[in-house]
């Protein structure tokens, strides 16, 4: 080609920058077609225009590619730096900055089906919000009045619930709400049906559910707005989708997960003969609880009439104890009689030895004047011609005094 | 909405809760704690609430309905007529 010569040509025009990016533009785009391209995303954004901008790379290259807002809206999942995705797209330059660059229209991820991306994006998204959290999640009425039914009037899956509902306790009110549970309707007819049930006053609980399926049957239970709609509901919601093993983002949101159907209707209501059974239960300890607390006071009552006889034997005491007292009293006097009397004898013995007519026995005698009678201690006490009496131990003699005599 | 939930929830629970009130006079009566007149009074209000509960059982009459809304768009009850067909 003469514009890759070495040396400018003679005759050929000069090209300019923007004939030079167009040339390359219209080369490429007429070469190369429509590519399927397998990379890793990296240096992903989103600018307010709403188009991806990324970068496209594996091991030993990379390029620039844009997915614009029209295309990536039909996207299911998005994309994120280190997915490994499979784009379709066609090569084109950017003429204003001269940028070569991937123009993708479709995308998916390799290994994981986009679907089953988005799904687990959304369950990602959900859970960081708190939508599946512990402490969201309501308890069951232990007796519901009204039960609210989302599922399809024709599936087995309301067959099953009516069924058990009848079984374990039939008085309960059951509201159904028929819907669409798979196709493109299903997820708003769903929404709807959950606002419309909520209306009723009497609602307590809601199953929402349908039998077992596919996974694009169950698809409608993988919705956002059915996932909200249930984690909104005013009462507490039980998700009943398919089989065990599968497990929805609907299941994720409700309060109660029951596995199938059939399990959501026993969770709802109880076994109405448990019920009776326990009431019953506590009707016989009630009687027997207050039973013993008549026969208790009746005990007391009767320990207090025995007390009440009580003074009686407190006299009956009283008296025996008096009886004691005064004999012992009667004891103790004695006793002090005989020691007060042998008291007696002995200072009467003492006094005995101290009588002066003992001294008499000894051959002294007393001196008395007379007639005054006073003992006579002192001869001054005497004059001549005085009497005197003398008192021998035995018998007494009067005489004269003759003379005195000082000491 | 949590709250209108709750509030909801208090008079759902009636039952529940009259079930915890008898447990709980029982469990009062069998503390041997009562005077006679409380006993008697609570032994009463056991027999009035196990009357209660047995009629709250069977008080709720069992019908299957369907919700539907209308043309108008206006809310619809009816008795479902064969539950399981369509």
């Amino acid at each position: 080609m003469s514009m890759v010569n070495s040396s400018p040509p003679v005759s050929a025009p000069f090209l300019s920058v923007t004939e030079l990016t167009q040339l390359i533009r219209q080369t490429l785009e007429a070469h190369i077609d429509t590519v399927w391209v397998v990379g890793e995303i990296s240096n992903f954004r989103v600018p307010s225009s709403g188009h991806f901008y990324f970068i496209l790379k594996d091991e030993g290259a990379q390029i620039a590619a844009v997915m614009f807002k029209g295309a990536n809206r039909g996207l299911a999942f998005t994309p994120h730096d280190g997915l490994r995705v499979l784009v379709r797209g066609h090569i084109s330059l950017y003429e204003p900055r001269g940028n070569l660059q991937l123009y993708v229209d479709f995308m998916e991820p390799m290994g994981v089906g986009s679907i089953q991306l988005a799904l687990e994006q959304l369950k990602q998204r959900l859970q960081a919000e708190g939508l599946f959290a512990a402490e969201r999640k309501r308890p069951l009425p232990s007796l519901p009045r009204c039960i609210g039914i989302v599922t399809a009037l024709s599936g087995a899956a309301i067959r099953d619930i009516l069924t058990v509902l009848q079984r374990r306790f039939p008085y309960v009110r059951v509201v159904v709400r028929p819907v669409r549970v798979q196709g493109k309707e299903a997820p708003l007819e769903i929404v709807a049906a959950l606002e419309d049930l909520q209306q009723l006053p009497d609602i307590d609980v809601v199953i929402v559910g349908r039998g077992g399926g596919s996974k694009e049957d169950l698809w409608a239970f993988n919705d956002e707005r059915v996932a909200r709609a249930i984690s909104g509901c005013r009462v507490p919601v039980v998700s009943a989708v398919g089989h065990e093993i599968d497990l929805t983002i609907a299941d994720l949101a409700a309060d109660v997960r029951a596995p199938t159907p059939t399990a959501a209707a026993t969770l709802v209501v109880p076994e109405l003969a448990e019920v009776l059974n326990r009431i019953e239960q506590q009707r016989r300890l009630l009687v027997t609880a207050f039973t013993r607390v008549v026969e208790l006071y009746r005990q007391r009552l009767k320990q207090l009439a025995q007390r009440l006889r009580d003074p009686r034997h407190t006299v009956e005491n009283l008296r025996l104890r008096l009886d004691e007292l005064a004999e012992r009293a009667q004891l103790a006097m004695a006793r002090r009689l005989e020691y007060g009397r042998q008291r007696l004898r002995a200072l009467a013995d003492r006094l005995t030895a101290l009588s002066p007519l003992a001294v008499l026995d000894r051959g002294y005698a007393i001196v008395k004047h007379r007639p005054s009678g006073q003992i006579i201690r002192d001869a001054r006490g005497l004059a001549a011609g005085d009497i005197v009496e003398m008192q021998f131990a035995r018998g007494r003699a009067a005489a004269l005094v003759r003379e005195t005599e000082d000491p | 909405m949590k709250e209108e939930a709750n509030m909801h929830a208090g008079t759902l629970q009636s039952f529940e809760d009259s079930m915890r009130a008898l447990e709980e006079l029982v469990r009062r009566l069998e503390r041997g704690e009562l005077s006679l007149e409380e006993a008697l009074a609570a032994f009463e209000e056991g027999i009035r609430l196990v009357r209660a509960l047995n009629e709250r059982l069977t008080e709720v009459e069992a019908r299957v309905e369907v919700l539907t809304r209308g043309d108008n768009g206006e809310l619809k009850v009816d008795p479902l007529a064969s539950p399981g067909k369509e």
